[in-house]
C-alpha cells in the first residue's frame, strides 16, 4: 500500500498481529464488498416475489399470505393470452434458432472458404447491436415488405438475435471436440452426413441442449426487439408488463413477474443441469458460457 | 465431398437469415433515415440529411450527450464493482466458484422491466425505503436513479470476462510480485491489472453499447428531463410518428457505436486466435 511510509507509528504491535498475513487470504474488505453485492443484486426481487404474495395491495407492508395477484393474473383472459403467445413465441425461437445456430457453428467451425470470415463477421455482430437498433430495423423490414405486425414477426425478430448465441455456445464445444473423431468415422468409411449424425451432434448434443434452453429464456424474457415488434394482441407478456407499468404499479405486476422469473429459473436450472444429466462431467457453466465469455 | 465443400454448406442457411433479417433491414433503416413522411406520417423514400442536422437540434443534442454521459458513467460504475466482485470469486471463490458465477448471471434471467420496476416500488417517494426509514428523499427522476438502473441492469457483461480472464490468469504471477517486494497495490496495477485489460476492455464495451441504446431506466427510474437518446427514438416511432428522423437517430447512434463494435470483435478475434494457437 503506497500510504504505509505515512502512518506506521498507528500499526501498534497488537493491532498487527490480529491483522491477517497479507498474501493469500481472504480478504475480509472483499468478502463484506461481495455480500453486499449479492444482497442488493437479489433484494428487488426478493422484493417482487415476496409482495406478489400479499393480500393487500399496500407494496410497503406486507398484510399476509394469499394468492389473489396470481387469481388475477391467470383469470384474466388477455393476460392468459399473452402468456401463451410468450411461451409460444418462445418455443418456435428455440427450435429455429437452435437448428440454424447449430449448424453455422458447424459451418464456421470446420469450413474454411472465402465466405467464413464474413459469416463470421454476420454471426458475431448482432450480439453487440443493442436492441433498440435491431428492433427498428425489424420493424421497418417488416412494414416495407408489407408483413402485418403479428406473432410471427416477433418469432423472426427473436429467432434473428438468438442464432448468435447458439452459434457461440456450441462453437466452444465444436472447438474443444477437434476433427480426429470424426476423420476416424471417415476412415472406417462412414459417410460425411453419417459422420455429422452419428458422431458429431451426439457429441455436441449438451451444448446444443443447453443453448436452446438459453435461447428459450432469452425470448421469453425479451422486451426490446417485442416491443418493436408486436402487434395489436396477443401481446407478449413483457410488453403487456410495459404498457401496465406506466399506468402505475399494481401488485399483478409482481405475480407476473414471479411467475416469468419462476419459468426462467426452471429453464435455466435445467440448461445448468442438463451436462450432468447426461452424464458428463464438464461444468454446466463452462459449456454455457463457452470460451467466449459473453 | 471435401470437407470443406460439406461443411461450408451448413453456413448457408444460418447466414442467409442472417443476412434477410439483420443486414437487410439495416440497410432500409439507413434508406429510411434519409427520408420523410407524407401528410398522413407514412414513410417516404427520398433525400433529406436534414434528419441528421436535426439530431444536433439544439432540442437533441443535450439528449444526446447525456446517453454517452450516462453510457459512461455506467461503465465506470461496473468496473469499480465489478472488478472486486470479478477477482473475489476468481480468486477467493474455491470450490464455490461457479455457484457464484451463477449468481452473478441469475438476476439477468429475471426480467429486465420487472427488476427495474422493484427499484421504482423501493425508490419511490412513498416506497419502501422511504417508507421504512421513515425519510422523505426523492431518489427517482434524477440522474443517479437512471444510471443506478442502468449499471443494475448490465453489471453481469462487466463481471464476466473480468472474471474470465482473472481465472485464465495464473496466481503464481501474484506471487512473484509480491516476492519482488511489490505491495497489493504496485502487484495489482503492475501484474494483475494489464493481465486482465482484455477482460477489462471486453466488459467495459459489453456495458457501453447496451446502455446508450436503453429507454427502460430512463423511462421508469428517470423522467423527461433524464431521457436517453433511446427514449427518443422510440418517441419517434410510436408517440410522433415520424420514423424517418426516428431511423436518423438509430443509425446514428448505431454509427457511433460502430467503433466500439469493431475494437470489441477485434479485440475478442485476437483473444479466441491466443486461445487455440
Amino acid at each position: 500500500m503506497s500510504t504505509v511510509a505515512e502512518a506506521p507509528a498507528a500499526v501498534t504491535p497488537e493491532r498487527a498481529a490480529t491483522r491477517p498475513p497479507k498474501d493469500f487470504d481472504r480478504p475480509r474488505f472483499l468478502r463484506l464488498f461481495a455480500w453486499l453485492f449479492y444482497l442488493v443484486m437479489f433484494a428487488p426481487i426478493a422484493l417482487v416475489v415476496l409482495f406478489s404474495f400479499n393480500s393487500t395491495r399496500s407494496l410497503q407492508k406486507f398484510d399476509g399470505f394469499s394468492f389473489r395477484w396470481y387469481e388475477r393474473f391467470f383469470e384474466s383472459e388477455s393476460l392468459h393470452s399473452s402468456l401463451q403467445a410468450s411461451i409460444e413465441i418462445a418455443l418456435v425461437t428455440m427450435v429455429v434458432a437452435t437448428a440454424l445456430g447449430t449448424l453455422l457453428a458447424y459451418g464456421l467451425v470446420r469450413a474454411r472458404t472465402r465466405w467464413s470470415g464474413a459469416a463470421n463477421i454476420l454471426m458475431l455482430v448482432p450480439l453487440v447491436t443493442p436492441e433498440i437498433v435491431a428492433g427498428v430495423s425489424a420493424l421497418l423490414l417488416f412494414t416495407q415488405i408489407g408483413l402485418n405486425l403479428s406473432l410471427t414477426t416477433i418469432m423472426l425478430g427473436h429467432i434473428t438475435f438468438s442464432i448468435s448465441y447458439v452459434t457461440v455456445v456450441v462453437r466452444g464445444r465444436l472447438a474443444s471436440l477437434g476433427p480426429e473423431v470424426e476423420n476416424a468415422a471417415l476412415d472406417l468409411g462412414a459417410t460425411r452426413w453419417q459422420t455429422f449424425r452419428l458422431v458429431t451432434l451426439p457429441e455436441l448434443w449438451p451444448a446444443v441442449l443447453a443453448a436452446g434452453l438459453l435461447v428459450f429464456a432469452l425470448s421469453f424474457d425479451d422486451f426490446v426487439m417485442s416491443f418493436f415488434t408486436t402487434g395489436e394482441s396477443p401481446q407478449p407478456l413483457p410488453v403487456r408488463i410495459w404498457s401496465a407499468i406506466r399506468f402505475g404499479v399494481t401488485p399483478t405486476i409482481n405475480a407476473i413477474g414471479s411467475f416469468m422469473l419462476a419459468i426462467s429459473l426452471v429453464t435455466v436450472g435445467l440448461a445448468l443441469l442438463l451436462p450432468r444429466l447426461l452424464g458428463r462431467k464438464e461444468s454446466a457453466v463452462g459449456v454455457l458460457l463457452g470460451r467466449e465469455g459473453a | 465431398m471435401s470437407e470443406q465443400r460439406f461443411a461450408s454448406r451448413f453456413l448457408l442457411p444460418g447466414a442467409v437469415w442472417l443476412l434477410l433479417f439483420f443486414l437487410v433491414p439495416l440497410g432500409i433503416l439507413l434508406a429510411i433515415s434519409f427520408g420523410t413522411t407524407d401528410d398522413l406520417g407514412n414513410s417516404l423514400y427520398g433525400w433529406h440529411p436534414s434528419n441528421y442536422a436535426d439530431a444536433f437540434d439544439p432540442l437533441f443534442a443535450p439528449v444526446l450527450l447525456r446517453s454517452v454521459g450516462y453510457a459512461f458513467a455506467t461503465v465506470v460504475l461496473c468496473l469499480v464493482i465489478g472488478y472486486p466482485i470479478a477477482y473475489y470469486i476468481a480468486r477467493f471463490g474455491g470450490r464455490r466458484k461457479n455457484a457464484l458465477i451463477a449468481l452473478v448471471v441469475l438476476p439477468f434471467f429475471v426480467n429486465y422491466l420487472v427488476r427495474t420496476y422493484a427499484w421504482v416500488a423501493i425508490l419511490g417517494d412513498e416506497g419502501v425505503f422511504n417508507g421504512a426509514a421513515n425519510t422523505n428523499i426523492r431518489f427517482l427522476n434524477t440522474p443517479y436513479a437512471v444510471v443506478g438502473g442502468l449499471v443494475y441492469g448490465y453489471l453481469a457483461f462487466m463481471i464476466l470476462p473480468i472474471y474470465a480472464a482473472l481465472d485464465r490468469m495464473d496466481p503464481a504471477l501474484i506471487e512473484a510480485g509480491k516476492d519482488l517486494y511489490g505491495s497489493r497495490w504496485n502487484t495489482f496495477r503492475h501484474v494483475t491489472f494489464p493481465h486482465t485489460f482484455q477482460g477489462v476492455l471486453a466488459g467495459g464495451v459489453l456495458v457501453f453499447l447496451p446502455a446508450v441504446g436503453d429507454f427502460v431506466s430512463a423511462q421508469l427510474l428517470g423522467g423527461p428531463d433524464e431521457y436517453m437518446v433511446g427514449n427518443l427514438i422510440q418517441q419517434q416511432f410510436f408517440a410522433a410518428e415520424n420514423w424517418p428522423f426516428g431511423a436518423a437517430l438509430t443509425t446514428l447512434m448505431m454509427g457511433f457505436l460502430l467503433i466500439f463494435m469493431v475494437m470489441y470483435l477485434r479485440s475478442a478475434a485476437k483473444a479466441s486466435r491466443e486461445a487455440t494457437a
